[in-house]
């Protein structure tokens, strides 16, 4: 970008214009040769996958379009009008140098391609599993209102995966603030993005997004939430999501485990949510039908499981 | 089955936290759990969990809703809550929809061995190896009341470690397996406390251990090198003033004395002399709020039905003098001579050293400030009852040559709060009624002799 510095600046300005760039065109060139390595060693492609890496872009941008037109509103212009590509691309640009909202975006395309792979190899609905529909069946009112309130959430879900999508409300509350964060400092004291911000803070809550309703039924079934531990019971979404919980990751890290080059993270994590060794053997069938368990792995506690995890360093760093 | 049916499921417990993120209210089971935990109610949110999730919802402004672990020590709980931030970020509505308690998995029995030797390597105040026999082969340690049994061990390497404890339940007479001894309660020659041994062995995989690495851990910390001075937290329950309020009102009031002081020297600037006056009464107002305060203090501490003092060996003449030299300035101000012991007397007694200087303060002072100006106030010791006498109580006598005493008001003098009609001079009416009850602590008495116009005589004994 040395071409657009229209005004000639001063020989120690140059100076230092020109070491920045070079140090960024240093870090990429350091950063080449391990993502090339992974690319064509890993015989797994589905992490960086070109559909992945579509999916992440596309929620990205998403979520900025969203921000953007929310901001635009407040300025008076008419609904369903796109915002300036430029706008666009330095929000995205913003949002994807957030760690933990990449990792959050990558995550959910993983989630949505393991359902998709699910669906087609052991015919589970991406949308409603039979514990779903169990839940909605439940003769408790409540659970049964938070099941169909999934239902729904989940549809809408799978819908906006297909159109790579995902709603500002779909965030985990701590991801949504990074959000804004950067969305702030773009804006730069605008008015309009302050009111914007404020809006889309005060239409929020956790508890009736996708994460949030998963999160509270999984809760909710106390002692039974161990059924939800399995995933062709439970299906994807609530499976994750209770294994993040028993076993004490973060959702978008129990996402990550049942990808095939983190085969121990999700022994170990099965085990730590307190699934015996046949029902960790019987998801491993389910989920990597190629893998044979190591022996040995019953006689590992669901103590020293837990234990071993969390020294393990974490993925999003959040 | 609506899609509302979410929001009434049913609400287990409101609470509502302010924007310090403190507690303000809560309903069971959140201020169980919030106790349990180790918080007060209202209190500064103490279940980790909940108060990250409160934090974050008053920071973001976002409602948040999301399932939380705790452990209080015997249960682990899993809770659902959903947490509402005030429209203006103050504050916190706090929801429990689900609550699940379990008892807590127990521990991995081997961790927890390794756990237990590590804490007790860590607490021991007396470590020591041992051979295989359990024989002493060094020892380290380090605590007061430990001294003397630490010697004999020490003096005692190559014999067995229990001939210098005493184990807790019967001593056997052949030496016991370590198994045994390993946990045993004990005490120690020369501690008053309660003692545990804990033997670790150095073990070759197979065979039998090779030594052993003793700790001897002890359930209370070690005491001060000294007996008890002076009980002021011994008694907890009924005071007041000296544990709760005292050190409250003693930095706000120093702040005014402090202010008024600066004020009145002028030193921020000029000021006409009614404001500087004006100053001078507030500093003096002040100060002595302070003293009434220590008066207040100090008569809990001395009215303790387990108030004692420590009864070192002390120098009436060393006593006196200091005495005499802390109220110098004092005494100059209205040209009071005050005469102290020769450097060089020396009188012996028993008491403690800070309350005997604590009396004669209260002496002298009231000595200096009712004495008329250009006086002479008086601190003499005396050998008991007749000179020469080394039987009787070690004695100091505070004369001056102020207006004297009526017998009927030495009857009172004594009394608490008694102020001999006098007001508006400094005193609380509570110093020679402390320091009476000071002295007959300490063993002695504290007594006048007074006729009007022939000055007092204020007599403090104490025991050899």
């Amino acid at each position: 970008m040395i071409e657009t510095l229209a005004p000639p600046l001063a020989n120690d300005a140059i100076e230092t214009v020109l070491r920045n760039e070079l140090a960024q065109g240093d870090a990429m060139i350091g950063s080449i040769t391990p993502i090339l390595r992974h690319l064509l060693s890993s015989e797994d492609h589905s992490v960086f996958s070109d559909e992945i890496v579509a999916r992440v872009r596309g929620s990205a941008s998403d979520l900025s379009r969203q921000l953007l037109v929310e901001v635009a509103q407040d300025r008076g212009s008419e609904p369903g009008r796109e915002p300036e590509p430029a706008a666009l691309d330095a929000l995205t640009h913003e949002l994807i140098a957030a760690p933990a909202v990449l990792a959050h975006l990558h995550s959910c395309a993983l989630e949505w391609q393991l359902t998709q792979r699910l669906h087609a190899r052991l015919s589970l609905d991406p949308v409603l599993s039979p514990l779903l529909q169990a839940l909605i069946a439940s003769s408790d009112a409540p659970t049964a209102g938070l099941a169909m309130n999934l239902l729904a959430a989940q549809s809408r879900f799978v819908q906006n995966q297909r159109r790579m999508r995902l709603p500002l409300g779909e965030l985990p509350g701590d991801l949504l603030h990074t959000v804004l964060v950067a969305m702030r400092a773009l804006a730069e004291d605008d008015a309009a993005a302050e009111t914007a911000e404020a809006a889309v803070r005060g239409r929020y809550d956790e508890g009736s997004s996708r994460l949030g309703l998963m999160a509270r039924l999984i809760t909710g079934m106390g002692g039974g939430a161990v059924a939800a531990l399995a995933v062709t019971h439970a299906g994807v979404a609530l499976f994750v999501s209770a294994l993040g919980l028993a076993s004490g990751q973060d959702r978008d890290l129990a996402i990550l485990s049942t990808n095939d080059g983190q085969l121990a993270r999700l022994a170990l994590a099965l085990r730590a949510a307190g699934l015996k060794p046949a029902g960790v053997e019987e998801q491993f069938v389910a989920l990597h039908p190629e893998i044979a368990l190591p022996d040995g792995i019953e006689a590992l506690g669901s103590d020293r499981a837990a234990a071993i995890l969390s020294l393990a360093g974490a993925y999003t760093g959040a | 089955m609506t899609s509302g049916a979410a929001s009434v499921a049913a609400i287990l417990a409101r609470a509502t936290s302010d924007g310090d993120d403190r507690l303000i209210q809560a309903e069971e089971p959140i201020a169980g759990l919030q106790l349990r935990c180790g918080g007060d109610l209202p209190g500064t949110i103490a279940i980790p969990a909940l108060l990250e999730t409160v934090r974050k919802a008053r920071r973001y402004g976002l409602r948040l809703a999301r399932a939380i672990t705790a452990q209080d020590g015997t249960e682990a709980v899993t809770a659902w809550i959903e947490v509402e931030p005030d429209d203006d970020g103050e504050g916190c509505a706090i929801v429990l929809r689900h609550w699940q308690a379990a008892p807590l998995p127990a521990e991995d029995l081997a961790a927890a061995a390794l756990d237990r030797a590590e804490t007790d390597r860590e607490l021991a105040e007396i470590t020591a190896l041992l051979d295989a026999e359990q024989r002493l082969l060094t020892v380290e340690g380090d605590s007061y009341d430990t001294d003397p049994a630490l010697a004999a061990m020490r003096g005692g390497v190559g014999r067995h470690w229990t001939e210098f404890v005493t184990i807790d339940g019967g001593q056997h007479h052949q030496p016991m397996h370590w198994r045994l001894l390993d946990g045993s309660r004990l005490s120690i020659p020369g501690s008053v406390r309660h003692w545990r041994a804990t033997l670790l062995p150095q073990v070759q995989p197979g065979s039998e251990p090779t030594g052993f690495e003793l700790c001897l851990v002890a359930d209370e910390p070690a005491p001060s090198p000294r007996p008890p001075v002076a009980p002021e937290r011994a008694a907890a329950l009924a005071p007041l003033v000296g544990r709760e309020i005292a050190p409250v009102l003693r930095q706000p009031i120093a702040r005014i004395i402090a202010n008024a002081e600066t004020i009145r020297t002028r030193l921020a600037g000029p000021l006409t002399e009614e404001y500087s006056a004006y100053a001078a009464d507030i500093a003096a107002a002040g100060q002595h709020l302070l003293a009434l305060i220590d008066d207040l203090a100090d008569l809990e501490v001395v009215e303790a039905a387990d108030f004692v003092t420590a009864p070192d060996p002390i120098d009436l003449g060393d006593v006196s003098r200091r005495a005499a030299g802390i109220l110098g300035v004092r005494a100059r101000e209205r040209q009071i001579t005050v005469v102290a012991p020769q450097p060089g007397e020396t009188l012996h007694a028993t008491g403690e050293f800070r309350r005997v200087l604590q009396i004669l303060l209260n002496l002298v002072g009231n000595a200096i400030r009712y004495s008329p100006e250009g006086s002479q106030v008086w601190l003499r010791l005396e050998n008991g009852d007749a000179p020469g006498d080394d039987e009787g109580p070690a004695r100091i006598v505070v004369a001056d040559q102020g207006p004297g005493l009526s017998a009927e008001a030495q009857a009172r003098l004594f009394g608490k709060f008694e102020r001999l009609g006098r007001s508006g001079d400094g005193g609380s009416g509570l110093g020679l009624y402390i320091s009476r009850r000071l002295a007959r602590a300490m063993g002695g008495d504290l007594t006048v002799e007074s006729a009007p116009g022939q000055g007092a005589r204020f007599i403090l004994d104490l025991p050899r």
